[in-house]
């Protein structure tokens, strides 16, 4: 008989072992952790917390990525960071199912075929190295993203030594027309940090500073910063823009202009300014206020914009008399013709009001003033389609999609006859190339990045590469693939050269010596180094250069935006607040979040005045064809009162052409693939576009055309989750009037339930009594709150249909309502989720006891105990319980995000928002190990954590120093459907609004209290 | 004294039937069985007067009984195991577990007075009794009397006289 | 006038073997024709099980249920079924307290309803959960970690009331069944004889018998009568204890007990008329029958209008903005049509019967009476499915979509109750002959002597 020795014993167990997990439950054997040799920082079921940045846009904010068992399952916002403060966006959030998403590519192609990496890379660096070799090196070109650090200056550097072409930093949103604003305006070709959280009075024309417009994160923590209703006070913000988009509606006045007359607005507006003599400043500037002033005209703008000539006149003079004012502009929609003058006009208005230097800083410049304007990708254009170039590096860019057909770049890519797309998964772009090298996740590698002049983030892998199918990705960081690409093909050696640097972190690290020196750290590098790891970077406040007005300036001309076509409506295209530019398409968490303002989610639609609506006889879902003179797209419609009459708003992202996990269609019955055959859903509305470059600006117009619009028959029902947007005198989203709010601030309000005598003994709480409150005057509806839940719970996404069909899954929703005229509403954004009510409807009801109310205040639900007779899903009046109406799934490997702290919910059961039960548990933990009781502040839960304006807070309510007691006891507090005696734990706090809207308070129906 | 004959006299009529029970009586033939195709309540009356009431109605009594305590102590008793507090209520809250109580006495009274009529009634009768006719399902009536055996002819001549169409021994 | 063929003997001096013959005729030998409809109906149910094991294996989601009606047509069947259940008892408990003797007639046939209409609806609680498969932790049943199911909750009481009457209405039924089959098993022979033999518990009829029997008749009748108000007022619990707007009502015990009643009514109708045809039942079913069936619905009918208007008028008076709301988008939105459609067929339907000559036309009686099965089926998809859809938060109001899944089990389950009926009176006697007997005349030598008696 053989004897078996201990080795082979331990190799069939582990296999064995191995074999069970990888047939049984889901992740694989490689998941587990060998505790022979325990990776660093990874404790078996500690999470471990890694800083980095978030690359899903050029903002770069800081984020703080939790590891668990070695994988990341939750993205969150670094607190120190300066840029995002803490907060975090739905991009953000999302960055994760980037990660972790099934098209991930396993390993390198070569013609759409699988190849390792040395055949795909020698592909590369032959021809690279022939081409430098023949001194031909103009003939390669690279184009990547922004990139403003270490990697851009290694890039760069490669480019330097093959003699190619100067990198183009591609970025669709480019915000061209603001620099060369402010390169005829102060002679500085840079983009300002603009200090909303510092003015008193913003004033913005177009700019979507809530949504994408530059470091649109950051400027949300500002907003509420100026704008939440504090000791008495509120900023006042006044946004002009043809359409009702989020940052309008989180306005105190949306000026609803006709498109491209931002600019004749803002020169009327100086116009008033220097007429009344409101304007600060000195002499040399005024005489070029002067002469800007004289193209302004009151009466010319109004009539062209729509806007009265009062109104004009009462903003001008609000803005100028605050002393706090700042004006900002630029968005991507409102790229017209004229919009180069429209921002000097902006300019001299913050000239005039004194806000250049002050809450204009060009000291602190954001990145995207180093982005190639677009007039270069058109420049590169032409070369590849003159047959100039011979190799083309794509650095992840996505130029097939983002950029018009018009531009002509896809046929003048085929004329190239290398072209190498480094990317992480499959694109329009990757789709076309010759060759294609994985790129690994942001998350994933090493690298820095400046988010604004003075803050350098640190990147720093935050895991290993994401298994798909039990197998790690062959995939490189960009600065390795550059590194070894460039040896190579200039026949380097690792270690000395050039490029010597074995691995980019070793080339991050030596980079980092000399940021060591700028920032003049006198501790050793090591320390340093370990501290920027620690904190996510470095950061200083960098001295803002007095900057002087040009009399260039003086020559601005007023004009509205010429749009090509003799179409009948002006094409608004406009970047998504969920998809940005189109990147984060593939992604199932943004698709499901509504989008805040029209409350559709996936697929995409053309937004059109009710007029028009009415006039064709279109219903919502009626397929809609707009043709411009450079294309034609279909899609449903969604008519609204909340935009100009003369215009037709669609927002890019949507409509891809790429195959992928989720391309083709599947059985709506089970999870996952319900979530199918969205990805090529939608249109995309840069076919309408010109590809043509503004002479002005260098950048490409996104409001360039005129649409007709015709009714196809066809439809296409959208999915909307939200049945209508006016409450119905339900008091659901209440407001209260400035003045008023400032005097109950001083009264306070009536003690609870006093006139509402129970039968039963009162509720008692041996020592918590968990509770929140949410200020609907800070939430500007951004739903990060949204997918941090989602991300933090292990939500599943249902798909189209079923959100469709009233079955979207997610745990904490954002309502919007409005009040008031049609076209001038009030808007509220709500954040609705569990209100853990006292006297809770949905716990007598259940037959099993899965509901019930925990020692703690909580609404418990016993997933395990749950039979799912529903009866708690009527009774709850707030509808917040979510049953699983089918065996919701997650396509692998994106159940590697799931939480392993939460229950996936199975089959049948009944789940709700739980206030992350698991956090409040784990903090118990703590705090008993720290021998006392939990404090305020020691836990957050996700959507507290997530909200850059801090609008939800998470606590103990039987701590009465708490901050949610304090809120709760705030004299704008309110509970939803208070008369129904449910006493919620969560309460919410009045928006606060300059005027009654229009239709007077929201008055319940006559004898409602009675 | 121990029967030993069975005499069956078979009737088409309620009140000839009646007769025969009225006579046998007289005569002090006590141990009668009277079959009747339906409850017929002359018929009934005349029996009755000589016995106790059925003691059917004591088995509902304490089933009932039993329900209502059985109903109070399962609500409250398992209410206190846990003690769980839904929708701000006591766990023990006396008004809804009145209904459990009220169905459970209902529910073991109804079946306490079925079985009764099994128990009290003799039911399941395995062996049909001997003097059992299949016409006592249909229209006739039977008057079967256990008496010693040298009563037999007096008991069949009382049962012809009360107008039996039919006598048997 | 009645489209029926002249029945062939219209008196009701029947003898008792007649009774005995005319009974046991009806469980000879099925013909064709029967099989034909047994054929027709079985199929529809496979059809139900086949939809039910799909709902089963993708989940509930297969069924149109939606957030906010999370509860739709599963719930409003099963009151359905429940509601039918009623009239059975009322019939044979009720009346057979007040000595109503023109019930015997049609009680078999009732009470045999009443079973198979309470395991019809027993079935939805089942259908209807989201894990059927843990539905038994309704169930009150010694476990080790102590886990009961929330008497609090109104589908507990459910649970208890509904087993407690399927109980009750079984033992009831079967009692009064063993001295019928004991005839049945005297005029029978071979195995059928054995098989009768073995449910006759062997039944003589010896007054030792009798005695027991009635007195226990007689209590089990006084326990089903609570149950006739009882049962239909804890469903109604469902929905009264819920805090949606127009289920949150003190009105609903009476209104479902009399809606429940009503509506077997009519199914009780619909079931005896073909059964009086196929089975020449003229005899025992005459026009005094009929008559006051009709009646008894028309009552009903009345007392149903009058619980409408005060539903609508509490609505209004409250001044409550949920409530009037609630009521107005019932009456307004999507769902109009199945809201007046049931003011029809339960309120202005019903009013032929005013007429005598109505109420003794079999034709109109059926059509009367389907039309108030639809009616009263109508009243509970009123109450849940545009209740829910329009109740307190307008951010999740929806309309609710039938499925073929959900559709085809509620088909399926009228299928199922009318393959146990038909089953049943193929085997078991659907006249009572006990007591069809015993309100016919008794066979006296000296009429005189007893004359005038009852």
């Amino acid at each position: 008989m053989s004897v078996m020795d201990r080795r082979s014993f331990f190799k069939i167990v582990a296999t064995t072992g191995a074999a069970a997990a990888a047939g049984g439950c889901g992740p694989s054997a490689e998941q587990f952790i060998p505790y022979v040799i325990p990776p660093d920082n990874i404790v078996p079921g500690i999470p471990a917390y890694f800083s980095t940045v978030c690359r899903e846009c050029p903002s770069g904010c800081g984020l703080i990525a939790k590891n668990r068992d070695g994988r990341v399952i939750k993205l969150e916002g670094n607190p120190d960071h300066p840029t995002n403060t803490g907060g975090l966006c739905i991009r953000a959030h999302a960055a994760l199912q980037g990660l972790y998403h099934p098209d991930r590519f396993r390993g390198p192609l070569a013609g759409g075929k699988p190849v390792t990496w040395d055949e795909a890379e020698k592909q590369l660096t032959d021809k690279l190295g022939a081409l430098a070799k023949a001194r031909q090196g103009a003939r390669i070109a690279v184009v990547s993203g922004l990139e403003t650090g270490s990697l851009g200056r290694l890039m760069d550097e490669w480019t330097r030594l093959l003699g190619a072409r100067p990198r183009i930093a591609y970025e669709p949103l480019g915000y061209e027309a603001i620099r060369a604003a402010n390169r005829v305006s102060f002679g500085r070709d840079a983009i300002p940090d603009y200090a909303i959280g510092d003015a008193t009075y913003l004033v913005s024309f177009g700019a979507d500073f809530l949504e994408t417009w530059l470091n649109c994160e950051g400027y949300t923590a500002d907003f509420a910063r100026m704008h939440a209703f504090y000791q008495g006070k509120q900023g006042t913000f006044v946004h002009v823009e043809p359409r009702l988009s989020l940052t309008a509606a989180n306005a105190d006045q949306w000026l609803r202009n006709a498109p491209g007359t931002e600019g004749l607005l803002a020169l009327a507006m100086l116009r008033v300014i220097v007429d009344e003599g409101l304007q600060v400043g000195g002499a040399a500037d005024l005489n070029t206020l002067r002469a800007a002033a004289r193209a302004g005209d009151v009466e010319g703008a109004a009539s062209a914009s729509g806007v009265p000539a009062e109104t004009i006149k009462k903003v001008a003079r609000d803005l100028a008399k605050s002393r706090g004012g700042l004006v900002i502009g630029g968005g991507m929609a409102s790229t017209g013709s004229t919009v180069t003058d429209t921002l000097v006009a902006v300019n001299l208005l913050n000239a005039a009001i004194g806000a250049v230097g002050t809450r204009v800083r060009f000291g602190s410049a954001l990145p995207l003033g180093k982005a190639s304007p677009y007039s270069d990708v058109a420049a590169l254009t032409q070369a590849m389609a003159g047959g100039q170039i011979d190799v083309l590096v794509l650095v992840d860019v996505n130029p097939v999609y983002a950029l018009p057909p018009k531009a002509g770049f896809v046929d003048a890519l085929a004329k190239v006859p290398l072209v190498v797309a480094l990317a992480g998964r499959p694109s329009e772009t990757t789709a076309r190339a010759h060759v294609v090298l994985p790129l690994l996740h942001s998350l994933e590698s090493w690298g820095d990045y400046v988010s604004e002049e003075g803050v350098l983030g640190l990147m720093q892998p935050t895991m290993g590469p994401v298994q798909v199918e039990g197998k790690a990705v062959v995939a490189l960081s960009t600065g390795d693939v550059f590194l070894r690409s460039g040896r190579k093909a200039l026949g380097l050696e690792e270690g000395k050269g050039p490029l010597k640097w074995p691995t980019f972190a070793d080339y991050l690290k030596d980079e980092w010596q000399r940021v060591a020196r700028d920032y003049g750290s006198s501790a050793p590098f090591g320390e340093f180094w370990e501290g920027a790891l620690r904190r996510g970077g470095v950061w200083r406040q960098p001295a803002s250069p007095a900057v002087v007005l040009r009399p260039e300036a003086g020559r601005v001309q007023a004009g509205a935006a010429k749009l090509q076509g003799d179409g009948t409506h002006a094409l608004l295209v406009y970047p998504s607040s969920r998809f940005y530019d189109g990147r984060g398409a593939d992604r199932p968490w943004l698709q499901e979040v509504p989008d805040s303002v029209t409350q559709v989610a996936w697929d995409s639609w053309a937004e059109i005045p009710t007029e028009t609506a009415t006039k064709m006889g279109l219903k919502r879902g009626d397929l809609v064809k707009l043709t411009s003179p450079h294309g034609s797209i279909e899609l449903p419609a969604y008519p609204t009162d909340l935009v100009h009459p003369g215009v037709v708003a669609v927002a890019m992202g949507q409509g891809h052409k790429f195959p992928g996990v989720f391309a083709n269609e599947g059985n709506a019955a089970t999870g996952t693939s319900s979530q199918a055959g969205y990805l090529n859903v939608g249109a995309n509305p840069m076919e309408l576009l010109p590809g043509a470059v503004d002479p002005a600006s260098g950048g490409l117009p996104h409001l360039a055309v005129k649409v007709t619009i015709a009714a196809t028959g066809g439809r296409r029902p959208l999915a909307v989750p939200q049945a209508q947007f006016n409450q119905d005198e339900r008091e659901i989203a209440q407001w209260v009037e400035l003045g008023s709010a400032r005097e109950t601030e001083l009264r306070g309000r009536p003690p609870e339930h006093a006139n509402r005598p129970s039968m039963y003994p009162p509720v008692k709480y041996p020592e918590y009594r968990w509770g929140m409150s949410v200020d609907v005057d800070r939430c500007t509806g951004c739903q990060a709150c949204v997918l941090a839940c989602q991300s933090e719970n292990n939500v599943p996404t249902v798909g189209k249909a079923q959100v469709a069909y009233g079955r979207i899954q997610h745990w904490l929703r954002v309502e919007r309502w409005q009040e008031g005229a049609a076209t001038q509403p009030v808007n509220m954004f709500l954040p609705m989720f569990c209100q853990h009510c006292e006297v809770a409807p949905c716990e007598p009801v259940c037959p099993v006891y899965a509901a019930y109310h925990t020692k703690e205040g909580l609404n418990g639900q016993v997933y395990n105990r749950c039979v799912g007779t529903r009866y708690c899903g009527n009774n709850c009046p707030y509808h917040v319980r979510k049953f699983n109406w089918f065996n919701y799934t997650w396509t692998a490997p994106l159940d590697l995000q799931l939480n392993p702290d939460v229950t996936v919910r199975q089959l049948g059961v009944m789940e709700k928002c739980t206030m992350c039960v698991q956090r409040t548990v784990a903090a118990k933990d703590m705090a008993r190990e720290a021998g006392r009781t939990v404090k305020d502040g020691d836990m957050q839960t996700a959507c507290q954590q997530t909200c850059p304006t801090q609008a939800i807070t998470f606590g103990n309510l039987k701590d009465g120093g708490a901050l949610v007691s304090k809120l709760s006891l705030s004299s704008r507090g309110y509970h939803v459907l208070e008369d129904l005696g449910t006493t919620p734990g969560v309460t919410y706090l009045k928006k606060v609004v300059r005027s009654e809207p229009a239709g007077g308070h929201d008055k319940p129906a006559e004898g409602h209290k009675a | 004294m121990a029967a030993s004959a069975n005499v069956l006299g078979v009737f088409a009529h309620v009140d000839t039937t009646v007769q025969a029970i009225r006579d046998l009586r007289a005569q002090g033939f006590s141990d009668l069985t009277v079959y009747t195709p339906v409850p017929v309540e002359e018929i009934e009356h005349e029996i009755e007067k000589v016995r106790p009431l059925s003691a059917v109605r004591l088995f509902t009594l304490v089933g009932a009984l039993t329900g209502t305590a059985t109903g109070f102590f399962l609500t409250i008793w398992s209410s206190l195991k846990w003690e769980l507090v839904t929708g701000g209520k006591a766990p023990v809250s006396i008004p809804p577990f009145v209904i459990i109580a009220f169905e459970l006495t209902i529910l073991l009274g109804g079946l306490a007075s079925a079985l009764a009529a099994l128990i009290l009634g003799r039911l399941p009768k395995l062996t049909p009794s001997p003097t059992y006719d299949p016409r006592f399902t249909l229209d006739r009536f039977g008057v079967a009397v256990a008496c010693a055996p040298d009563k037999v002819d007096s008991v069949q001549s009382v049962l012809s006289a009360a107008g039996a169409e039919e006598v048997r021994r | 006038m009645s489209t029926l063929p002249a029945p062939l003997s219209t008196t009701s001096q029947a003898t008792w073997a007649d009774v005995n013959r005319d009974v046991i005729r009806t469980v000879s030998m099925p013909g064709d024709r029967y099989f034909a409809w047994m054929c027709l109906v079985a199929l529809t149910l496979a059809c139900g099980v086949a939809a039910w094991a799909w709902q089963i294996w993708v989940g509930i989601g297969a069924a149109g249920k939606r957030t906010p009606q999370m509860w739709a047509m599963y719930i409003t069947t099963f009151v359905f079924w429940i509601g039918i259940g009623h009239a059975g008892t009322l019939i044979s408990a009720v009346l057979y307290l007040f000595r109503a003797r023109w019930r015997t007639a049609i009680y078999r046939g009732a009470e045999a309803m009443t079973v198979f209409a309470v395991i019809t609806a027993g079935l939805f609680p089942l259908i209807h959960a989201g894990r059927m498969w843990f539905a038994y932790w309704l169930m009150p049943y010694p476990n080790q970690r102590y886990l009961w199911p929330n008497f609090k909750s109104p589908l507990v009481w459910d649970v208890f009331a509904i087993s407690t009457y399927l109980t009750i209405s079984v033992v009831f039924f079967i009692v009064g069944l063993v001295p019928d089959v004991a005839a049945l098993r005297d005029s029978s022979t071979g195995i059928k004889r054995k098989i009768y033999a073995v449910i006759a518990l062997g039944w003589e009829g010896s007054d030792q018998q009798w005695r027991h029997y009635r007195r226990a008749y007689g209590l089990l009748a006084a326990l089903a009568t609570p149950l006739v108000l009882s049962v239909h007022s804890v469903v109604s619990f469902d929905f009264a204890m819920a805090l949606v707007p127009g289920w949150h009502s003190t009105l609903f015990a009476p209104f479902f007990v009399d809606g429940a009643i009503f509506s077997g009514f009519a199914m009780v109708l619909v079931l005896m008329l073909p059964m009086r045809y196929l089975f020449d039942w003229y005899a025992y079913i005459t026009d005094r029958h009929l008559d006051a069936m009709a009646k008894l619905t028309l009552v009903t009918s009345l007392v149903l209008s009058y619980f409408y208007i005060c539903e609508v008028f509490t609505a209004w008076y409250s001044g409550e903005h949920f409530e009037r709301a609630s009521v107005f988008a019932k009456a307004t939105k999507e769902y109009a049509w199945a809201y007046w459609g049931m003011y029809f067929c339960n309120c202005l339907v019903p009013l032929v019967l005013l007429s005598r000559k109505a109420r003794v036309n079999t034709v109109i009686l059926y059509v009367v009476s389907i039309l108030v099965l639809i009616g009263m089926w109508l009243e509970r998809f009123n109450i849940i499915v545009p209740g829910l859809g329009h109740d307190f938060y307008p951010y999740t109001w929806g309309t609710y979509y039938p499925t073929v899944t959900d559709s085809t089990i509620i088909v399926g389950s009228f299928a199922w109750f009318f393959i146990l009926f038909l089953g049943f009176i193929r085997v078991m006697p659907s006249l009572s002959i006990v007591e069809v007997k015993e309100v016919l005349p008794h066979p006296l030598k000296h009429a005189a002597s007893h004359g005038g008696h009852h």
